[in-house]
């Protein structure tokens, strides 16, 4: 079969069309998530000459043989490896802050300091009155700011599980939703636009579930991809795991896949399992302090007398930071005088054995401490956190410079593929021409 | 070829501006405050310092509020003491008179009965309050120094007094105990101001000639002002101290200031520089990003 000008020109004139069709589902697309610059890919018909007549011109124009997607998998995987990392960190951090807050705010140095101050005036006068009432005050702010700062913390870890519950539902939702792509990818012929538009899909919901944890993926020649995440299998083909959580009784949670025990290196379920690790330690701290104190006061009480000359009892009732009670609330049952003394003595020097047990077992520069360790691992991590974004928004940007739509090029190509369209119009006019003129012959 | 993707171009754009917001919002903050740090994770090493500050500050207050007191009660002492050192002289004139016999008995009744009554304010002076309504040479007492007991006095406070701290470990005793001021030695024979006056007003009153006794309690008298020209010297020494520690609180609490500001303050000057150039970067930014993104290949297709 000989060329023919005419069908060459008309499958020209398709190719250019469907390059401009092309171009204008970019433009359209330009703003939308995860979607993939997309562009026409097309091949050059050769027939072969027929029988005897190998050496002839026999050309057939051009066809478009698919839709390619610019997606390079090794980019895409770092921006989901470098965005776990970075979601990891995000959401340590801002737990951290909340546990930082929930003890710093709660003021429990300053009332710590406050009722040493109060003991300190009260021993230029031990007997009176107001000064003894301003003590137990002190005390009582004291119980209140511990109980305040637990329930803070309490509330920050509440606030961090449940993150931790919606972030395991989203990620099962997510498992769902791959498998379901993956048999569907496995029906979808290669090039379609369907398959890309799958694709699409499938590299979105990776990315979603990359932030949620840390993921391991492996892809078929369908497409279809195979996902795991510590060590254990979460999506393969059409089936998905189950990820769980579990909750310790002192606030830290563990995941598992279909019940296996699974330890994940990234992603916000990691990030929120450290940062309630961290609420646990603090918490474990600001209870052996808020014992400390009460243990230290109450044993000064006992080595002493009350005004009316009757033993010290203990000021502090309960354990940890949360029980912790003031009991005593007449300034009177203050023990400032040495066992022994009589009723109404001025004899303060229990007062001072007190003060001193207080200031040796170290309350203030323990809850300096702890307050300095929270705060110093939130300035730490805030660094890792933003050189991990640092990270992140360049594979990001490094993965959009080849998949994302740029609006000029596409102006150029717009350009580009109507002028090929309007060329090939013009080819057609030639055929019609020389059509005409070999007419006009006869 | 570095090309950026349309939505890549905005996001990044979206970043860079924010972020410069954040710093200028920051600033602004530290100049509203006047200080650095708005949580403790901004700077923890500075953070912690500035605890350990406000808690040494917070105790200095308390030790200036002692060391108040302490001053007030042995100005107290002092006057108490200046009293008792002119009742003492007029008390010796008194007994001089007596002494020289040149007086009646009438006239004899009658300086002893003067005396009795010095003795009497004396014993008021002794059992005068200080600031916390306790006895002023009574120690740790709570009530009265001194009782009557038949013919005599009898001490009834404490042996001592406590210190009191005023900061830094020091202390100071803010008072004197009645044997300091009153109690005497007089020819070996330990006694106290009130036994010399009661003998001598008791022996001027009896009426018989009381030369003898009055020339016993003179040597008494002279050194009961002894005694009370030491407690004042004691007095005077200690106050002294507080004015010392009161002047070395007062360099601490001006050094911990300074120290405050330069660990946590923000520099005004340094600050408002930094705002000034962080708000020229953010509009140089805004006014770019207009200009790029009304760049389009579109507009120039026609």
């Amino acid at each position: 079969m000989a060329s023919d000008l005419l069908s060459i020109a008309a499958s020209g004139a398709r190719a250019a069309r469907a390059a401009l069709d092309v171009t204008a589902q970019n433009i359209a697309n330009a703003q939308t998530e995860g979607y993939v610059r997309r562009n026409a890919q097309v091949e050059e018909v050769a027939t072969a000459g027929g029988f005897l007549r190998m050496g002839d011109i026999s050309l057939s124009g051009v066809r478009v043989t698919g839709i390619n997607r610019n997606a390079d998998m090794f980019r895409q995987a770092e921006v989901r490896r470098t965005g776990s990392d970075l979601a990891r960190a995000d959401t340590e951090l801002s737990g951290l802050k909340t546990i930082e807050s929930a003890i710093e705010q709660s003021g429990v140095y300053d009332s710590i300091v406050e009722f040493e101050a109060a003991l300190q005036q009260l021993s230029s006068n031990p007997t009176d009155p107001s000064l003894r009432a301003a003590v137990m005050g002190g005390a009582d702010r004291l119980a209140s700011t511990f109980n305040i700062a637990a329930s803070g913390l309490d509330a920050a870890g509440e606030g961090l599980r449940f993150e931790a519950g919606a972030a395991v539902d989203e990620a099962n939702v997510i498992g769902g939703e791959l498998a379901r792509v993956n048999l569907r990818l496995a029906r979808a012929g290669a090039g379609s636009s369907d398959q890309a538009t799958l694709l699409d899909q499938r590299d979105k919901l990776l990315e979603r579930l990359s932030g949620i944890t840390s993921i391991s993926t492996s892809f078929d020649a369908s497409g279809a991809v195979t996902v795991s995440t510590g060590g254990q299998t979460l999506v393969t083909g059409g089936e998905t795991a189950t990820l769980s959580k579990a909750t310790a009784p002192d606030g830290t949670v563990a995941f598992a896949i279909d019940g296996t025990a699974v330890t994940l290196a990234g992603g916000s379920l990691a990030g929120t399992g450290l940062a309630l690790a961290e609420a646990a330690d603090v918490r474990a701290r600001l209870d052996a302090l808020a014992d400390g104190i009460a243990g230290t006061i109450n044993a000064a009480q006992a080595g002493g007398v009350a005004l009316d000359g009757s033993p010290g009892q203990p000021i502090f009732a309960g354990s940890g930071a949360a029980g912790m009670k003031a009991v005593l609330t007449d300034g009177a049952a203050l023990a400032t005088a040495p066992a022994g003394a009589p009723a109404g003595s001025r004899d303060g020097s229990n007062l001072a054995a007190l003060r001193q047990a207080l200031d040796t077992s170290g309350a203030a520069s323990g809850a300096n401490a702890l307050l300095f360790d929270i705060s110093s691992r939130v300035a730490g991590r805030t660094i890792t956190r933003d050189a991990l974004g640092a990270i992140a928004s360049s594979a990001q940007a490094t993965l959009q410079q080849q998949a994302g739509v740029d609006l000029d090029t596409e102006a150029a190509n717009l350009m580009r593929f109507q002028q090929a369209f309007q060329a090939s119009g013009r080819a057609m006019q030639v055929a019609s021409d020389i059509f005409q003129t070999l007419v006009g012959i006869g | 070829m570095i090309s950026l993707s349309t939505s890549t171009f905005y996001q990044q754009t979206t970043g860079q501006i924010g972020s410069l917001r954040t710093e200028a919002e920051d600033l602004q903050r530290q100049i509203g405050t006047g200080e650095r740090l708005s949580r403790s994770s901004d700077d923890p090493v500075a953070a912690a310092r500035l605890r350990t500050l406000a808690r040494s500050e917070r105790l200095a207050e308390i030790d200036q509020r002692n060391s108040d007191q302490a001053r007030s009660d042995l100005q107290m002492a002092d006057d108490a003491l200046g009293s008792i050192s002119n009742a003492i002289i007029k008390a010796q004139t008194l007994a001089m008179q007596a002494a020289n016999g040149t007086l009646n008995v009438d006239q004899r009744a009658a300086v002893g009965q003067e005396i009795a009554a010095l003795r009497q304010s004396l014993m008021d002076i002794a059992n005068g309050r200080n600031g916390a309504g306790h006895a002023l040479f009574g120690g740790q007492a709570i009530g009265a120094a001194y009782e009557q007991s038949g013919t005599g006095v009898v001490y009834v406070g404490t042996a001592g007094v406590d210190p009191a701290a005023i900061g830094d470990g020091q202390s100071v005793v803010p008072g004197l105990t009645g044997p300091e001021v009153f109690g005497l030695n007089v020819n070996g024979t330990d006694t106290d101001l009130f036994t010399v006056l009661g003998n001598l007003a008791a022996a001027l009153q009896a009426g018989g000639d009381a030369t003898g006794a009055a020339r016993d309690a003179l040597s008494g008298l002279e050194a009961g002002l002894g005694k009370v020209t030491t407690a004042q010297t004691v007095v005077g020494a200690r106050l002294g101290w507080i004015e010392v520690m009161d002047l070395r609180r007062e360099n601490t609490a001006e050094r911990m200031t300074e120290e405050k500001a330069a660990v946590g303050g923000a520099d005004l000057a340094t600050t408002m520089t930094r705002l000034q150039e962080v708000m020229t970067v953010l509009e140089a930014s805004q006014a770019s990003f207009v200009r790029l993104a009304s760049l389009s290949l579109f507009d120039m297709l026609r």
